[in-house]
């Protein structure tokens, strides 16, 4: 192939369009870059190299895309790497027009061995997601959307007129070729800022930029007796989104994960993240430039979220999905509506620092007092404290008995409080101040915690963190548990019968990351251990979680849809690690247990190790 | 005369409440008489020819012919003042809440409202009925009112008495309201906590196709139907009609399980009632802990045979 | 439209009941506290009349020790625009007369269009403040509103009769009206709610300002109730039991 020769009118045509569409994408790009900038906080940059790692994982392996949809997933990957390699050969392309190729003619044809067959992976790519998605039609990807079919059209003739031109052409035929080609990466330019493609952009950003934990919401700093104008601007400040949020918003691909994976939506509930908590956010950004936007969350969505994770766990573009915090708080800090069981809630936590209202705890009683030379204190939670299921009382004291056995001290708290999840995951942040605050002077010469409840590990350990500094370290009983067993400070046998299976808390397994100490301990105690489906990180949450175990009406049966996998793994046990998730499964499972079978068998982790100790 | 019973016009009948407060009177002891006001009090004297009162005086004035707060405590006071009872005593119904404080603060007699018993004391519960309270008064007249079943009107003594009218003195300007005709409302949601007869629905109810004989037994009853958790999670019945620590709190007159083990999450929503009648197959059920009566049974067998005996 | 409501803090309903050696009543030092919850709806229907009327203020006055003034500020924190604390030294009344006539005394000269009240209190549970007071300032008087309507110089009332039946009822003002639990969905106090509340006015007064020294009835002792919880078990085949039942429902419950 000879080189080419464009004219000087070609050159100024194509000059007067690159602009224009270069234009146009920076316009659009910066329009949206200037509402991320007015966001709250900055962008992070600590652990530089781990979250450049995760971009690459994220980004180049295609990681969550392809994890929870595999094939749709690899489809993409396809295209994308495509899109890499073609990189490139769309400079060399340009430069052809405006002056001389890049690549000599050996590298070129060289080049091309590799680019033809990614071309052809990226049309079978496409094709097989339009297919997907313009016949088969996947309820995740809601409405049919023209964008979407206008870009499959597009990738596919960039492909073709790709491969065309690397063939014998007549000059004119290849100039032809050239100029379709070239339109059409111009075109692309045009559409991707206005469209979901902005991801192509942004994405490798908000991958890098996405908090390493989760959840990861503003703190609410409350004064009571501080200054009345900070209290007024902090309330108002509460519409505004972070800069991340506002990054979310405009990288969002609109692939439905997020609501495939919510336990909320599939429990028959009203709540679909990818709407209420992204796409409807949208449009309020862009017309009102701004990012004060957050109160336009529908909120009877906002209080069917469990605050699980899971959204933000699945989503392959590193948004941050969930926002429930954010609209509650504005429900109840700002407003005042607060529905009628967390009202009492709020006063039971307010006059008496527990959930239930209850002036003592016998429970809580018949434990040794902490003083400073016992090894932990003993957090117990108000679960625990005033047995919202009196059967998980035995399974602290199994693990009592455990920590006995090993040799190691404990004591709880003359005063100990709730944690303060409840209030702080529905939004009250005051009276979750007043715990915690309380908590922490109660906690000022304690060093090490250990606690059956993720909800309030959760709390002491990671969200009282934002607030100021802590100095005791907190463990879930598990943790605790497994290293007693790594050293030989417990025995375990494997005298467990029957099959048994693990439920992971959404708390611990996603917000503290604990999945193999609970696995570790079943195993010593069972050989016939079966992972559920939808376990470890990817877990679907109970039904309990974002303070729901206090919700009177319950619109779907978000508490049962996890029962039902239970059921289905035809377990005759299940294990859980948390007081909540327990008290969740006796209730569902039940119900769900068909005639004639045996009711499955709800055990903690405690239980099962101390069950089978010798 | 020592104690004044006031009577309730219950639409052209005597209220069941101003018939145990006669019981409640004639257990007390003394010479009784009885007030009846409003166009059925000739009626409700009639009622009472054969019990054993002195007399019931009737009040038929044309401002009270229907019941309203300004007309019936100007003529219960007038009645009093007229014939100083030293005893005034009525059912704690809600039409007593509405006007007997009226006439206790005209005259400054002290009202003790919905006493339980009278054997051991004037006692009434406090504190959400967690205690008990005995109550005493220094005045000369006192006005007591008794709670619905503290007495039984199967108790009222037989014997015969006679009626004569009292012309009550009544200004049109004393009566200040425009009270509109009562109404019945539609069955909507359900507030199970105001319910007084709650039959409720187990897991012994088996199947879904069953749960129509719970609604016919408290159809026969005149009571309300609530349900445990896992009858309403497997979607048989209507969430709102959940009772227990993640549903509705409730203290009715009679709780009526069917088919209840009685788990603790379902029993602190319903402990407070004041009587708790169980069917179970189970004789270890928990629910018979806390159980007035406790029936031992299979539930699918015995409530279609109740709901016939109820018809008959 | 000035709209006074009366409430009173009680003692939570989970909370343990230790009564005092004399059996006098309980020892409210080892108690907590909460607004009385039936008054939440009064304070609820209060403000919501205000907004309706687009003016008015709502005043929140309630009898009590010290510790009673909380209540007052939740009411103002939730949007009531001032409070009135009538101090009591020592054990709470118990005289429902007595109450009153402290109420009245302070409440006449303020010449109030609405008195609101919960439908009782969770403690003494007399539930006639309400009723008294409208007697004793000459008001017009209504009880168990489950839906208020003010119209002119006139409020329309919807009473709750037993059994399912309902009645509406115009009065005109001023009025004294117990409202029904459940009418209304009572709000949450915001932050800025909360903090406005600091400074709006509680107007003390002190016991001896109101305190009418007549006492006509007093509670002589509190005492758990005998639990007579023997539970009558009935075996037997399914006649004999339904037979029994029936019994039950009829003499011993009186229910049928």
């Amino acid at each position: 192939m000879s080189p080419a020769h464009f004219s000087i009118i070609e050159k100024v045509i194509l000059a007067g369009l690159t602009l224009v569409a270069l234009g146009s994408f920076s316009y659009e790009v910066l329009r949206r870059v200037f509402i991320v900038q007015k966001g709250l906080g900055s962008f992070p940059f600590d652990r530089f190299g781990e979250r450049l790692f995760r971009v690459f994982r994220e980004v180049l392996l295609h990681e969550k895309v392809i994890r929870e949809r595999p094939f749709p997933g690899l489809m993409h990957a396809l295209v994308f790497w495509g899109f890499l390699v073609f990189g490139l050969v769309t400079i060399d392309h340009f430069s052809i027009g405006f002056y001389k190729p890049i690549m000599s003619e050996s590298v070129h044809h060289a080049y091309s061995k590799i680019v033809i067959p990614f071309a052809v992976f990226v049309i079978f790519g496409i094709l097989s997601l339009a297919y997907r998605r313009f016949i088969n039609r996947p309820k995740a990807l809601g409405k049919i959307s023209p964008t979407s079919g206008l870009v499959a059209v597009f990738i596919v003739v960039l492909m073709v007129t790709y491969i065309y031109g690397e063939t014998d052409l007549s000059p004119f035929v290849w100039k032809i070729n050239w100029w379709i080609h070239s339109i059409l990466i111009l075109a692309f330019l045009f559409l991707i800022p206005r469209s979901k493609h902005l991801h192509l952009v942004l994405a490798p950003f908000n991958i890098f930029f996405r908090s390493f934990q989760q959840p990861d919401h503003t703190p609410v700093h409350i004064d009571l007796e501080g200054d009345e104008d900070e209290l007024d601007t902090m309330l108002n400040d509460l519409t505004k989104m972070t800069k991340n949020q506002a990054l979310d918003i405009f990288s969002c691909v609109e692939c439905g994960r997020c609501t495939d994976v919510c336990p909320a939506n599939r429990g028959g509930g009203i709540l679909d993240p990818k709407y209420h908590f992204i796409m409807d956010l949208r449009d309020p950004v862009l017309e009102g430039r701004d990012v004060a936007v957050l109160d336009q969350i529908n909120v009877d969505a906002g209080w069917e979220c469990t605050t699980c994770q899971a959204c933000t766990e699945v989503c392959p573009v590193g948004n941050h999905v969930e926002k429930s915090d954010e609209i509650r708080r504005l429900e109840v800090l700002v407003e005042g509506r607060v529905p009628q069981e967390y009202q009492k809630l709020f006063t039971n936590l307010q006059e008496t620092g527990n959930t239930e209202g209850a002036s003592s705890s016998p429970f809580a009683d018949s434990f040794p007092v902490f003083t400073p030379d016992k090894d932990y204190v003993l957090w117990l939670g108000c679960f625990a404290r005033h047995g919202l299921d009196p059967n998980f009382n035995k399974s602290v004291e199994n693990f009592t008995k455990i920590l006995d056995v090993a040799g190691m001290t404990y004591g709880v708290l003359a005063d100990e409080q709730c944690s303060g999840d409840p209030a702080n995951r529905l939004g009250d942040k005051l009276t979750y101040t007043m715990l915690r605050e309380h908590n922490m002077e109660q906690l000022s010469e304690t060093k090490k915690v250990v606690t059956l409840c993720p909800h309030c590990a959760v709390n002491l350990g990671k969200e009282y963190g934002k607030y100021g500094t802590i100095n005791y370290t907190v463990e879930h009983h598990t943790q605790v548990i497994g290293r007693l067993i790594d050293e030989g400070k417990i025995k375990v046998q494997m005298g467990e019968s029957g099959k048994v299976t693990y439920h992971d808390p959404c708390n611990l397994s996603r917000m503290l990351d604990i999945v193999d100490e609970p696995r570790k301990a079943i195993q010593a105690a069972s050989s016939n251990f079966q992972e559920m489906e939808e376990s470890g990180r990817d877990t679907l949450c109970c039904g309990a979680g974002g303070a729901l175990w206090w919700k009177k009406e319950t619109q779907g049966r978000t508490h049962l849809v996890r029962a039902e996998q239970v059921i289905e793994s035809e377990a005759d046990t299940v294990v859980t690690g948390c007081n909540f998730c327990y008290g969740m499964m006796k209730q569902g499972l039940s119900p769900m247990t068909p005639e004639g079978r045996e009711d499955v068998v709800v055990k903690d982790v405690a239980d099962m190790v101390a069950d089978n100790l010798i | 005369m020592d104690i004044l019973v006031i009577l309730e016009d219950n639409r052209g009948s005597l209220h069941r409440m101003s018939k145990e407060a006669i019981a409640g009177a004639q257990k007390m002891g003394g010479s009784i008489s009885a007030l009846a006001i409003g166009s059925n009090a000739d009626a409700l004297a009639e009622e009472l020819s054969g019990v054993d009162l002195v007399e019931v005086i009737t009040v038929s004035h044309d401002l009270v012919s229907s019941y309203n707060a300004d007309g019936y405590s100007e003529v219960v006071k007038q009645v009093i003042e007229s014939e100083s009872p030293q005893t005034i005593v009525i059912g704690h119904s809600y039409q007593t809440r509405d006007f007997m404080p009226r006439v206790s603060a005209k005259l400054d007699i002290p009202f003790i409202p919905d006493i339980i018993s009278m054997d051991d004391g004037i006692v009434k519960q406090v504190l959400n009925a967690k205690l008990n309270a005995s109550c005493s008064t220094s005045a000369e007249q006192m006005i007591l009112s008794f709670q619905s079943a503290a007495f039984s009107d199967e108790d009222m003594a037989s014997g015969s008495c006679t009626s004569r009218t009292f012309d009550s003195n009544l200004d049109s300007a004393t009566v200040r309201a425009e009270s509109e005709e009562p109404f019945q409302e539609a069955a909507g949601d359900v507030d199970l906590e105001a319910a007084e007869l709650l039959v409720s629905i187990g897991r012994g109810i088996e199947k879904e196709e069953n749960i129509q004989i719970a609604f016919d037994l408290a159809k026969a009853l005149g009571a309300e139907v609530s349900a445990s958790r896992p009858v309403v999670d497997s979607g048989w019945v209507e969430p709102f009609r959940q009772v227990g620590s993640s549903g509705q709190n409730v203290s009715p007159k009679l709780y009526f399980s069917l088919g209840i083990s009685g788990a603790i999450q379902h029993v602190v929503g319903m402990k407070g009632s004041k009587n708790i009648l169980a069917i179970n197959k189970d004789p270890d059920a928990p629910i018979f802990e806390i159980a007035d009566y406790a029936v031992v049974g299979d539930v699918l067998e015995i409530v279609p045979k109740l709901i016939e005996a109820l018809h008959n | 439209m000035k709209i006074a409501v009366l409430v009173k803090q009680v003692p939570g309903s989970e909370t343990a009941l230790p009564i005092l050696g004399n059996h006098s009543w309980i020892d409210e030092q080892q108690v907590s506290f909460v607004m009385n919850p039936p008054d939440n709806f009064a304070i609820e229907e209060a403000l919501l009349i205000k907004e309706r009327t687009g003016d008015g203020e709502v005043v929140i006055v309630s009898m009590g020790p010290a510790r009673a003034q909380k209540v007052i500020r939740e009411g103002l924190a939730k949007g009531a625009d001032r409070g009135i604390h009538l101090e009591e030294e020592g054990q709470i009344q118990t005289d429902p007369l007595s109450i009153a006539k402290s109420f009245t005394s302070i409440l006449k000269d303020e010449n109030f269009d609405l008195v609101l009240t919960g439908l009782q209190s969770d403690d003494t549970g007399m539930g006639q403040t309400g009723v008294l007071i409208g007697e004793m300032l000459g008001m017009s008087t209504g009880t168990l509103a489950m839906e208020t309507d003010v119209q002119d110089n006139t409020i329309r009332v919807k009473r709750e009769l037993e059994s399912g039946w309902f009645q509406w009822v115009r009065l005109p003002l001023p009025a004294s009206i117990s409202i029904q639990s459940g009418l209304n969905t009572p709000r949450y106090p915001s932050l800025r709610g909360i903090m406005g509340a600091k400074k709006k006015e509680i107007k003390v007064v002190s016991p001896s300002d109101h305190q009418t020294g007549s006492i006509s009835q007093s509670i002589e002792k509190v005492f758990v109730p005998q639990a007579s919880k023997q539970t009558e078990v009935i075996e037997g085949d399914a006649d004999a039991a339904v037979m029994r039942i029936v019994e039950i429902l009829k003499s011993d419950i009186k229910v049928l």
